[in-house]
């Protein structure tokens, strides 16, 4: 096909690109974005190193072509921050120093996020499954299953501190 | 723009107010820098080796500030830029705490020294009355001054040799060192911030990609760097933004604007190869590692191993087998280079800087001190991967295109490429003595080579394919154990696949053989297991590991195996296994010790093995970051055990197969091991390199662990379902019984062409075969046609789908050309744009209805009925003249499709006339007047515009729909199987009304599936009907079916699911290989995915014959999402399918689709037309 015009929503901004609508999402990302939070790794889907959120929902960028993405709203490893803070699964990730190489570090917290967003108390089994097709060759595990548990009671320690719903047939007039 | 480059050495040694440490200061310019200190207290520290993922540069950093007494953040480490780095050679064997950072220590010492004396002479202070904190130094005494180190370094360049006697800090001194830093890069890594390799942008810069020979993974012979016949490069001249084509002898690249050019390009460009040549099978390796010439090294001959043996009174005689390997990074090689007439620089992920640097110069016949090598960090490769060959890649194409290049590779050029971690057979000869002592220990082992060469070195025929040997199969050769009568022997010899170092490099396996054979020992001499091998372990730093570690996992000694029982059919074990990792040329020097206690449980019933627990104790000397030591423990753990169970390189008879991580699996979350780390405190003594240690008796504890719980030794790896099935069942596995007779496509009936002409000629006699031509006439004037007929006439077009077949190559509307490959030879659409030569502009109505309802052509010629007439035949005359109406509105295009030529006899095709006659029924399609107007409605669409059954019914011999119970019963069409669309429908799921629609407007229903193949094309080409057109042809298509109730519905997606999770170990055991395949590469889709309903429901797995699964893996299939939007539509997902085609070979396709059928429907007979099925798809593709 040939090359399009095509607007995308990354990181809460518009960008405009033009490129084959076949075109990977990742490439678009890395080469015309210039973001480098997703990697490439196998372009297969098989290992999670390119994952980004599209919705809130974690997928893997090197299947996702340009031209599927329509309005969906694309989140990357670099749009997880708020007004440069990372976000607490990030801060997760380095206060258990979760990563050795850290090339499978942003699927690993892509993961994590999208896990989160479904599930706000996961178990340890809803943890290792979230992550079942992430790989990671340096074995860094341990320390990733330690920042997911840890993400994890960041997320519980938010909610448990939010204000309770208040029901307004209480309130008097 | 991300352009990485350090600061190179020239610029410290001309600064000004900096003290430098460098070699040898009589050396000038070319002494190598270890320390810069500038005017502003920043500490600059250097060192020749990278960060390979471990953390080094964060340890180094705490060395040198620990030594310097300044705080951990003022330094930062520049590792193996060669324009600044010192050339400590490559980064390998656990060296760089241990021997690589002395002189940087020495450097760091230096510097105090001389920042000491400095202030003493300025201030007038003695030296011992001199304290220094925190990069600031004052007087003990109490005098109220203060000297930073950015003051003390102010004013003048100094340089200083490193002083090799400069006295260095007591370690009972150390604050930095001994204390758990986090490491510096994680933060700018977990948020997107840190430069990769892969990250590294040039103004400029292109991208290449290369295209690699035929014998992947093997680098020596005649063949290499001469196996290239041709490219021709016009299979890619219309590819936009391609830059060029680069063929070097074997070396091929492709150069673009954009990524995504540059694979299609690579893709896309025809290249033609010598067959390679024939390999020993590497599969089963011990038959091809005995046959490999090799010379015999005697490391160490003691007592007499013969007479010894010959008086043994329980001889026992073993052989170990290490499979192929592989480093297995995440992130495939990337490199950018940029080649300039005045010298070359490279951003490389090299594990080696200097040595490439050398390659490099090599290559391109410039001098070394021309090329900068800009050293960045990569995906973690424990040993050496592609990180060279890419770097050697970017520089040929950087030079053949004048610009920089970024050249990444794919994952199936890393996986096939990368230097393998070679395999190995150890054999050991010994048994026990009267006394149940070991008798003798005779102990051979053989490593083929592991040198590689940088790949395009070879590929340019730069430098010949020859293989060298070297000597690195002794690593922990010496077992660690008292033997009275020992003898070692290594078998150097050359490599067979191409090899490099692979981390814990031959010790692993040599370790692997010595502890299962020791365990063998103590188990025929009734002893536990540790109490034996303390009975001959001398060293007393091991005996103080082995203890400590029996007693943290609470070791429980036994003498026999079982102890631990099982439960359901699980059976737990628990091994032991000790090694202390000997490194470098032989004798070697020691890293850490490391013992582990490894717990299993063994299902009997699917053979696998979990690891369920590890326990280990390391002694690494002093722990210059803790907490990086006991990841690199859990790091060593993991992959270790990862590689135990799970990982083998699967090789053709030519090259290397597994290209991906369904093929070479790596071990995921769910299986990791509980993990117990035990740090055995020695901060007193020398750091040792901890980088490899604790893989090191993995495979032995693991198998130990295994023997413990079924009493079986396993003595290869890996240790697969399969193997430990085959070993429990005693090698008895029945073969899966045969499945009934296949279905056959229509074309596949073996009617002789005689048969067939006398069929046909039979009837010719009883019809005209010949038919006027009707007149041409002026192309018709549109405009007499309403707005609203032109869309009555689009609307048809749509609902008949006539653009799935007659879209023209490069997608203009019904331009034709498309070709359809039937049983009678290839037919072609036709143009049927108003082109007045081409096209259909010179026909009137009357010839176009004829056309359509007859299957004559104006001029009087016979259409094949692969033209639907058939169907048309009984369409509305309203309908029909609104189709040519919006026909007549299109654009012409004169372009001439391909003539239709059939072979004899079928090229007559003034037959069809006979053939009509039998099975051209032209009469208006009959309403059913006790339906209801929408079931009519539908009924009207699907059977004659929308013609489905032309694709879904299956053909007689003659090429015709079969009509009866056959019609709407299945069919083919190019090369996909179109399913049954009534009650025949094999999906275990029934059709309703709302699957229908959904599945037609949308392409995807979440019973059944997604559209793919030519029912996309129809899916897309449907879009403009209307959703009551759609709601019509779903009611009627559910009326085709037996009633399907919404429980009856729910009840069998109930039952598919859960059959397809009992089948599980069944299909495993059916397919153990399909089983990896689809863990590893559709799992993470199709297994627990909350959007695409499970395989268990898919229509194509309950099929008679596998095509339309081999169609998706071979091909892929578009995201439904992409599908759904043309239709207007929202679909969650927003994947598509990547295509195998180029990824999974014959053999691993067919074991996945046995294990898909075998799981996902598993009430149905396995397939066993899987080869034929994969000709007729892979020929149909065009």
């Amino acid at each position: 096909m040939t090359p399009v015009s095509v607007s995308l929503t990354v990181n809460d901004a518009v960008r405009r690109v033009d490129a084959k609508p076949e075109t990977p999402l990742l490439y678009i990302l890395r080469n015309d974005l210039a973001l480098n939070g997703p990697k490439y790794g196998c372009g297969l889907g098989e290992c999670g190193a390119c994952a980004v959120l599209v919705d809130n929902r974690p997928v893997r960028s090197c299947t996702v072509p340009l031209g599927a993405v329509g309005t969906r709203r694309v989140t990357t490893l670099e749009g997880l921050a708020v007004d440069g803070v990372p976000h607490p699964v990030q801060r997760a990730f380095i206060e258990e120093a979760a990563a050795q190489c850290g090339y499978c570090l942003n699927g690993m917290i892509i993961a994590i996020v999208g896990l989160l967003a479904r599930n706000s108390d996961p178990s340890e089994n809803d943890i290792r499954e979230a992550l079942r097709h992430h790989l990671c060759r340096c074995g860094t595990h341990m320390e990733i299953l330690a920042a997911a548990r840890r993400a994890v009671s960041y997320a519980r320690t938010d909610r448990d501190a939010a204000p309770a719903p208040v029901d307004k047939t209480e309130v008097s007039p | 723009m991300t352009v990485h480059r350090e600061t190179p050495k020239s610029s410290y040694m001309a600064a000004a107010d900096t003290l430098l440490i460098v070699s040898d200061i009589t050396r000038g310019q070319d002494a190598e820098l270890y320390i810069a200190i500038g005017p502003n207290g920043r500490v600059t520290a250097f060192n020749g080796h990278v960060d390979l993922g471990t953390g080094i540069r964060t340890s180094l950093a705490q060395i040198v500030a620990e030594e310097l007494c300044i705080p951990f953040e003022q330094v930062e480490m520049v590792l193996g830029a060669t324009s600044a780095a010192p050339n400590q050679g490559a980064t390998i064997a656990s060296e760089t705490i241990q021997i690589t950072a002395v002189p940087l220590r020495l450097a760091a010492a230096t510097a105090r020294h001389h920042l000491l004396a400095k202030a003493s002479a300025r201030t007038g202070v003695a030296l011992d009355q001199l304290l220094v904190e925190d990069g600031i130094v004052r007087a003990s005494t109490g005098e109220n001054w203060t000297l930073t180190f950015a003051e003390l370094v102010a004013g003048e360049h100094v340089r200083l040799s490193i002083n090799v006697d400069a006295a260095l800090k007591p370690a009972s001194a150390y604050t930095l060192v001994g204390s758990s830093r986090p490491r510096v890069d994680i933060p700018a890594k977990a948020t997107g911030q840190w430069t990769y390799v892969h990250d590294v942008r040039v103004p400029g810069m292109l991208h290449g990609r290369v295209v690699r020979p035929p014998y992947a993974g093997f680098d020596h012979g005649d063949h290499v760097g001469n196996s290239l016949i041709s490219i021709d490069e016009s299979s890619v001249a219309d590819i936009d933004g391609l830059v060029g084509v680069i063929a070097i002898g074997d070396f091929v690249g492709v150069v673009a604007t954009r990524e995504e050019i540059a694979i299609e390009a690579a893709k896309s460009l025809k290249v033609v190869w010598r067959d390679p040549p024939q390999r020993p099978d590497l599969n089963a390796p011990e038959a091809a590692l005995r046959a490999n010439p090799a010379t015999a090294r005697k490391l160490a001959d003691r007592g007499n191993v013969d007479l010894a043996l010959a008086g043994s009174a329980q001889p026992m005689d073993r052989t170990y087998v290490w499979p192929y390997q592989m480093h297995a990074s995440i992130g495939p090689s990337c490199a950018v280079a940029d080649y300039r007439d005045d010298g070359l620089t490279v951003w490389s992920g090299t594990q080696n800087p200097f040595p490439m640097r050398r390659d490099l110069a090599l290559l391109l016949d410039m001098p070394e001190d021309m090329i900068l090598v800009e050293r960045l960090e990569a995906a973690g490769c424990y040993g050496r991967n592609c990180a060279d060959d890419v770097t050697a890649d970017a520089a040929l194409l950087s030079r053949a295109v004048k610009a920089p290049v970024r050249v990444q590779l794919s994952r199936e050029q890393e996986h096939a490429w990368e230097p393998k971690g070679a395999a190995q057979i150890m054999d050991v000869r010994g048994g026990l003595d009267l006394e149940g002592g070991p008798s003798a220990y005779d102990f051979e082992t053989r490593y083929p080579s592991n040198l590689a060469p940088t790949l395009p070195l070879i590929l340019t025929g730069k430098v010949p394919p020859v293989s060298d040997v070297v000597q690195m199969g002794d690593r922990t050769a010496i077992p660690p154990y008292a033997y009275g009568n020992l003898r070692v022997t290594v078998h150097d010899m050359p490599p067979i696949a191409r090899a490099s170092w692979f981390r814990g490099v031959s010790a692993m396996p040599n370790t692997f053989a010595h502890e299962c054979y020791v365990d063998e020992l103590a188990a025929a001499a009734g002893v536990d297991p540790i109490e034996y091998r303390l009975r001959y372990l001398a060293d007393p730093r091991a005996v103080d590991l082995v203890k400590a570690l029996a007693e943290r996992a609470k070791w429980v000694p036994h003498t026999k195996w079982g102890t631990l029982g099982g439960e359901g059919d699980l059976l737990y074990g628990r091994g032991f296994a000790y090694a202390v990792y000997i490194h470098g040329p032989f004798p070697g020097k020691a890293a850490a010790w490391a013992a582990w206690v490894a717990d299993v449980a063994v299902n009997t019933k699917t053979g696998e093995i979990a690891v369920t627990k590890v326990t280990c104790a390391q002694d690494s000397g002093m722990m210059i970051n803790p907490d990086g030591v006991r990841h690199q423990i859990h790091g060593n753990i993991i992959q270790s055990t990862s590689r135990v169970l799970k990982e083998k390189v699967e090789f053709s008879s030519t090259a290397v197969t597994s290209k991906e991580w369904g093929g070479y699996s790596l071990i995921t979350f769910p299986e990791v091991p509980d993990i117990d780390v035990l740090m055995v405190p020695r901060q007193d003594e020398p750091p040792l390199g901890v980088g490899e240690s604790a893989s090191v008796p993995s495979a032995s504890a693991i198998a130990n662990a295994v023997y413990d719980a079924t009493g079986i030794r396993f003595r290869e790896l890996p240790l697969t379902p399969e193997l430990v099935l085959a070993a429990l069942n005693g090698n008895k596995n029945e073969p899966s019984p045969a499945a009934p007779a296949k279905k056959r496509g229509w074309w596949k009936f073996g009617l002789s062409a005689a048969g067939a002409v006398a069929a046909v000629s039979g009837i010719v006699t009883m019809s005209s075969p010949w038919r006027s031509a009707i007149a041409t006439i002026p192309r018709p004037d549109t405009n007499v046609y309403s707005a609203a007929t032109i869309e009555r006439g689009r609307l048809a077009a749509a609902a008949g789908a006539c653009n799935v077949c007659h879209v023209g190559p490069d997608g203009t509307p019904f331009a034709g050309g498309r070709r359809f490959d039937t049983p009678f030879g290839a037919v072609y659409a036709t143009n049927i744009t108003p082109d007045m030569e081409n096209g259909i502009g010179a026909w009137s109505y009357p010839a176009f209805e004829r056309a359509m309802r007859e299957g004559v052509s104006r001029d009087g010629h016979h259409l094949y009925p692969a033209h639907p007439y058939t169907s048309f035949a009984g369409a509305e005359d309203a309908d029909l003249q609104a189709l040519y109406a919006y026909m007549m509105t299109q654009t012409p295009v004169a372009e001439q499709a391909p003539e239709t030529a059939l072979k004899f006899p079928y090229n007559i095709r003034s037959m069809m006339a006979g053939w009509n006659a039998l099975f051209l029924k032209n009469e208006p399609f009959r309403y059913t007047e006790t339906r209801t107007a929408e079931w009519n409605r539908g009924a009207y669409l699907v059977e004659t515009l929308g013609h489905c059954s032309a694709c879904h019914t299956e053909r007689n011999a003659l090429g015709a729909e079969k009509s009866g119970q056959a019609r709407l019963s299945g069919g083919f069409a190019d090369g996909w199987e179109a399913p049954a669309l009534n009650s025949l429908a094999k999906g275990p799921v029934g059709w309703t009304a709302d699957a229908f629609y959904d599945y037609l407007r949308t392409g995807h229903s979440r019973d059944h599936g997604s559209a793919a193949g030519p029912m996309a094309h129809v899916v897309e080409v449907m879009q403009p009907l209307p959703d009551t057109d759609i709601r019509a042809m779903a009611t009627y298509l559910a009326s085709l079916n037996d009633g399907n109730a919404p429980e009856a519905i729910a009840a069998q997606k109930e039952a598919a699911i859960a059959a397809s999770e009992t089948a599980k170990a069944e299909a495993a055991r059916v397919s153990p290989k399909g089983e990896r395949i689809f863990n590893g590469a559709c799992a993470t889709c199709h297994q627990g995915n909350t959007v695409l309903s499970s395989l268990a429901l898919n229509s194509n797995l309950h099929a008679e014959t596998p095509d339309n699964i081999l169609q998706v893996i071979l091909n892929g299939v578009e995201a439904p999402a992409i599908l759904a939007e043309t239709t207007g539509r929202e679909a969650p997902e927003v994947m598509s399918m990547p295509a195998f085609r180029e990824t999974l070979n014959e053999t691993q396709i067919k074991d996945l689709a046995a294990y898909l059928r075998a799981r996902f429907a598993p009430d149905k007979a396995a397939w066993t037309d899987t080869s034929s099925a994969m000709q007729r798809v892979v020929s149909s593709a065009h």
